[in-house]
């Protein structure tokens, strides 16, 4: 993905979707994005696998568009970790987005149906 | 994310970068500790570098991405405002266009070293002594009396080599003579006029510069030694079309035969800013290319000549004051032996001077006049500040409800801020950048000005430099905070509840008082310039109308050098009648007469006067000039008393001298000059015996208050000075009816017909020379003048436009007055009424500054006292005149307002 990738995406894009998840396993509070793409993974089944690659371009990205909040804290194991966490903004986006999707989704099986 | 983080982050881009490397780190340690095997780890994680750079990019890009944003919006804004933009930017453009075409021009004549390496370490040689030193015959480059003490700049060729030999002072001391005029010829054909610059054999060497081929040797410098030159590189390029083998080519300086050893590299113009040399010869050289007066002189180097000057790389970590106490020892021993002195204040003491930017370019007149320039622009640019702020201003002001409705939806004031900056960031960088490109063409224009006809005196080097590059930048941005500061933080600043509330009317009129405040700033600024520029339009007027006491008009100079073509004294006179017949022979001269020294043209001669029986002053001087017979009628010089000079008088043992008026004044006030005496020196006080009486003239400036001139016969003779005419150039005044251009190509014929070797070497005008002498005051009065009518234009498209935004904004106001019965010449009269206060507080702010300026001024005005009520009165009346002009337009669209209209408008 090229970098100007990244700025072109537009939330109902793939870009969109990863961005969609991320929220969502914040807001069930703050992690570093280690965890964050491990319960992705684990909450998919193993289907949805995050790309480091992927993940922290979005994630600084989102943190410098206001969505997310990152500080560095001390990790369970004892180490320093950067956290991040949904700002108001960001859980605002989030409700949005998940409508959205459900809507896109819901539409997709529709067409997949009826074909 | 705001601006400031980002500036913030931007600022510590490594510790981000760390940041992001730590985070990785961690993720691949957590994989790890999850029980992965590490090598897996680092594969899953994949390019770890390009991840980070990709992450790093994140906040740069996105912070690009608005920013373009806002460039994208400025230019939509610009563009929705067409006439404003323009108006703007074209303002900019002139005001540092102006300061850019000056800066360079002080740049390459002031500021600018030297193009040598280290140029900091020069240092110049100077001496003083108490008095004209006894025993020398002649003192080349500047004299003064300072402090009481005379003081010069050269020394004789014995004095220099010697004390360039002994010193330890400097890493080298180098020596060198004005550039003087020479005949150079390339091979059979016919010799061109350059300049040749006599200098030390060190003199490439102790300078540093790079020669191409040979620098001198030590040997070359030697009296009877093959004489060598080196070219300078504009000659090489211009006359040797750049060609290597050009080194070892023989060519003949004033007859003489030379070979080229060397070319000296681009940039380098000697140690004179303005000055270019062609062509460089070893000091001895100029024995062997001195013209023969005589076949039989005595060929040596004449110890009581002192015509090198002297300047020398410090040894780092010396100061001047040791070098002077190392040197002046030796100075001093070798000055005595010359003079001859044993008073020990009657010998000569070394002055060390910095001497990084070489010889002074300027006169500290021209000098002065530059700075005068530089601080007119100055207030120009001030003026085009005030101009761009009220314009900007009073469409702030226009999209405050724009602002304030962006505030309110959310926009952070800092990004509303950038986002103004933005836009006085593109305004300044397209007006800087063409400010920049006009300041070029017009320092080339003014530098065209200065560097009038052939007189290539005030050539300088012009190329964009880096410091005339970071003068524009630094003009730009520091406009820019000037003018964009109050606009943009009005922009920021707006309140919804204000703004709103107000609507489009009412609480706008005191808004505008800082745009009132400008205006009238801008006044102010607007009449100390034009005050000035007509304090020096009135200088310029009164010297170009002084009476020089001769008819200047249908009168020019042409002039010939016959001892470059290798001529005798003996063969002089026969050649200068017969060249004298021939030009009197073209149709339409009316008279023609040899004279030695051109009248106004800015040299000259002086002597002392001795006159028997009176004792003499210091200040008894007068000013010489040999002239032939005729030579007041063609002049037009009136014959007061006496006779004029004869064909008898023409030779070495003539008494008949020819004084003016004020000669006869000063120094025979009591009885008749005719048939009185006097001499030039006290050993001969009954040389010359007074035969006639003519009227006073102006001699060679018309600054200074005209001194009394002695006519002398012209002839010819083997020593320079007062003996007779020197082997400089024989000029022929000649009045003619026929125009000049006509006139020059006739008399380059007739002199071809007389002797093809010696041409026409210069052609000028008596009109001609005298703007020439008057280039300062020129320079200074078209100059300020323009910038005078720049700086009105600029004053009445502020002003209109401020009255046009006032109108405008008060629409509804002028409509419910009308409504209620007020005439449209009570509205007219309204917006002359608010114009003319503006206009009269900006008086009252600008007649102090006015005064400052003049005051400044003082020392380059001709008979005009700084406060002059005419000066004062013309631009005061100027001033009104643009302001009511400004008006006409805004009065007119007041009286225009329907009163219907403006009410439904509610």
């Amino acid at each position: 993905m090229s970098i100007l990738d990244i700025y072109m995406a537009k939330p109902d894009n793939l870009q969109g979707a990863l961005d969609v998840l991320v929220m969502k396993t914040l807001c069930r509070g703050a992690q570093h994005g280690f965890a964050i793409a491990a319960e992705i993974q684990q909450s998919s089944d193993d289907v949805l696998k995050v790309e480091a690659g992927s993940l922290y371009p979005a994630l600084h990205r989102m943190t410098e568009a206001g969505l997310l909040k990152a500080v560095w804290r001390t990790s369970t194991a004892g180490r320093k970790a950067r956290y991040y966490e949904l700002t108001s903004k960001g859980r605002r986006r989030l409700t949005e987005s998940e409508k959205r999707w459900h809507e896109v989704a819901a539409a997709v099986a529709r067409v997949l149906r009826t074909a | 994310m705001s601006f400031w983080s980002r500036l913030q982050r931007t600022a510590s881009s490594r510790r981000h970068a760390e940041e992001i490397r730590d985070e990785l780190q961690f993720h691949l340690d957590m994989d790890v500790a999850s029980g992965r095997d590490p090598r897996e780890a680092r594969i899953r994680l994949g390019n770890r570098s390009r991840i980070e750079e990709e992450t790093r990019a994140v906040g740069i890009v996105a912070w690009i991405e608005s920013c373009a944003q806002d460039v994208r919006y400025g230019w939509r804004q610009m563009r929705r405002a067409p006439v404003l933009t323009l108006a703007v930017l074209l303002s900019l453009t002139i005001g540092i266009g102006a300061n850019t075409a000056i800066f360079s021009l002080l740049d390459a004549a002031i500021l600018k070293p030297l193009p040598v390496p280290d140029a900091k370490q020069l240092r110049i040689l100077e001496w003083t002594n108490d008095g004209y030193p006894p025993g020398l015959e002649n003192i080349n480059g500047d004299t003064t009396i300072a402090a009481g003490r005379f003081r010069a700049s050269s020394v004789g060729a014995n004095v220099y080599r010697r004390l360039a030999r002994q010193q330890t002072a400097f890493d080298a001391l180098v020596g060198f003579a004005d550039p003087v005029p020479a005949a150079l010829a390339l091979d059979s054909s016919s010799a061109e006029q350059v300049s040749l610059q006599y200098v030390s054999a060190n003199f490439f060497q102790g300078l540093e510069v790079a020669i191409l081929g040979q620098p001198f040797r030590d040997e070359d410098d030697r009296v009877g030694a093959e004489p060598v030159a080196i070219v300078s590189n504009r000659y090489w390029i211009g006359r040797l079309g750049g060609d290597p083998s050009a080194i070892g080519r023989a060519i003949r300086i004033n007859n003489v035969p030379t070979r080229i050893v060397g070319v000296a590299p681009p940039q380098f113009f000697g140690v004179h800013p303005g000055q270019w040399s062609d062509v460089y010869a070893p000091l001895a050289a100029r024995v062997a290319f001195r013209p023969t007066e005589r076949a039989a002189d005595a060929r040596g180097e004449n110890d009581r000549d002192w015509w090198i000057r002297q300047i020398g790389r410090l040894k780092p970590g010396l100061t001047d004051e040791a070098a002077r106490a190392a040197l002046d020892p030796i100075f001093r021993g070798l000055a005595s032996e010359t003079t001859g002195s044993v008073d020990e204040k009657k010998i000569p003491a070394l002055v060390v001077e910095p001497g990084a930017r070489g010889l002074a370019a300027l006169t500290p007149r021209d000098t002065s006049a530059l700075w005068i320039l530089m601080a007119l622009v100055t207030v120009l640019l001030f003026i085009v500040c005030t101009n761009v702020a009220n314009l900007l201003l009073s469409r702030a002001v226009a999209r405050q409800r724009e602002s304030a409705v962006r505030l309110a939806l959310g926009a952070g004031r800092l990004r509303l801020l950038r986002q103004h900056a933005i836009e006085i960031g593109m305004i300044a960088i397209v007006g800087g950048a063409s400010g920049l490109a006009l300041g070029y063409v017009l320092a080339h224009g003014i530098h065209a000005l200065f560097e009038t006809g052939r007189d290539a005196s005030y050539s300088f080097d012009l190329h964009l430099s880096a410091r005339v590059l970071w003068f524009t930048a630094g003009s730009a941005t520091l406009t820019a905070i000037l003018f964009g500061l109050a606009p943009a933080i009005r922009g920021a600043r707006a309140d919804l509840h204000d703004v709103l509330k107000a609507q489009s009317r009412g609480i706008v009129g005191s808004r505008l008082r800082g745009a009132r405040l400008l205006a009238s700033v801008q006044v102010g600024l607007c009449l100390a310039a034009i005050v000035a520029a007509a304090l020096l339009a009135r200088s310029l007027q009164t010297i170009e109308r002084v009476d020089v006491g001769f008819d200047r008009d249908n009168l020019a100079y042409v002039s010939v050098n016959p001892w470059q073509a290798g001529y005798t004294a003996e063969r002089m006179p026969a050649y200068l009648d017969r060249a004298r017949d021939e030009l009197a022979r073209i149709p339409g001269v009316v008279q023609v007469a040899p004279l030695e020294v051109r009248l106004l043209s800015g040299s000259g001669n002086a002597a002392g006067v001795v006159v028997p029986g009176r004792v003499t002053r210091p200040s008894d001087h007068a000013n010489f000039n040999h002239v032939g017979e005729h030579a007041f009628e063609t002049l037009g010089i009136p014959l007061v008393a006496g006779r004029a000079f004869e064909p008898a008088d023409r030779q070495p043992n003539s008494q008949a001298v020819i004084v003016d008026e004020r000669f006869a004044r000063l120094f025979f006030p009591d009885r008749s000059p005719l048939g009185g005496r006097f001499g030039f020196n006290q050993k001969d006080p009954e040389r010359y015996e007074i035969v006639g009486v003519v009227g006073d003239t102006f001699y060679n400036n018309l600054r200074n208050a005209p001194q009394a001139v002695v006519f002398l016969p012209y002839y010819w003779s083997s020593t320079a000075g007062i003996g007779g005419a020197s082997t400089g150039p024989v000029n022929f005044a000649v009045r003619a009816r026929i125009d000049a251009g006509q006139l020059a190509q006739a008399a380059r014929a007739a002199l071809a017909s007389v002797d093809p070797a010696v041409p026409m070497s210069d052609f000028q005008t008596q009109t001609h020379l005298i703007d020439r002498i008057l280039r300062t005051e020129r320079l200074l009065g078209f100059i300020s003048g323009a910038f005078g009518l720049l700086a009105l234009t600029l004053v009445g498209i502020g002003l209109g436009g401020f009255l046009m935004y006032a109108v405008a904004r008060r629409t509804n106001e002028i409509g419910i007055r009308m409504a209620l019965g007020a005439t449209r010449s009570v509205v007219i009269r309204d917006v002359l009424t608010e114009a003319l206060v503006m206009v009269g507080a900006g008086v009252a702010l600008g007649l102090p500054t006015a005064y400052a300026m003049a005051t400044a001024l003082r020392s380059q005005l001709f008979e005009i006292q700084p406060v002059d009520p005419l000066a004062i009165a013309g631009a005061l009346a100027g001033l009104m005149l643009t302001a009511v002009a400004a008006t006409l337009i805004p009065a007119r669209r007041a009286a225009a307002v329907d009163p219907l209209i403006a009410l439904r408008a509610e």
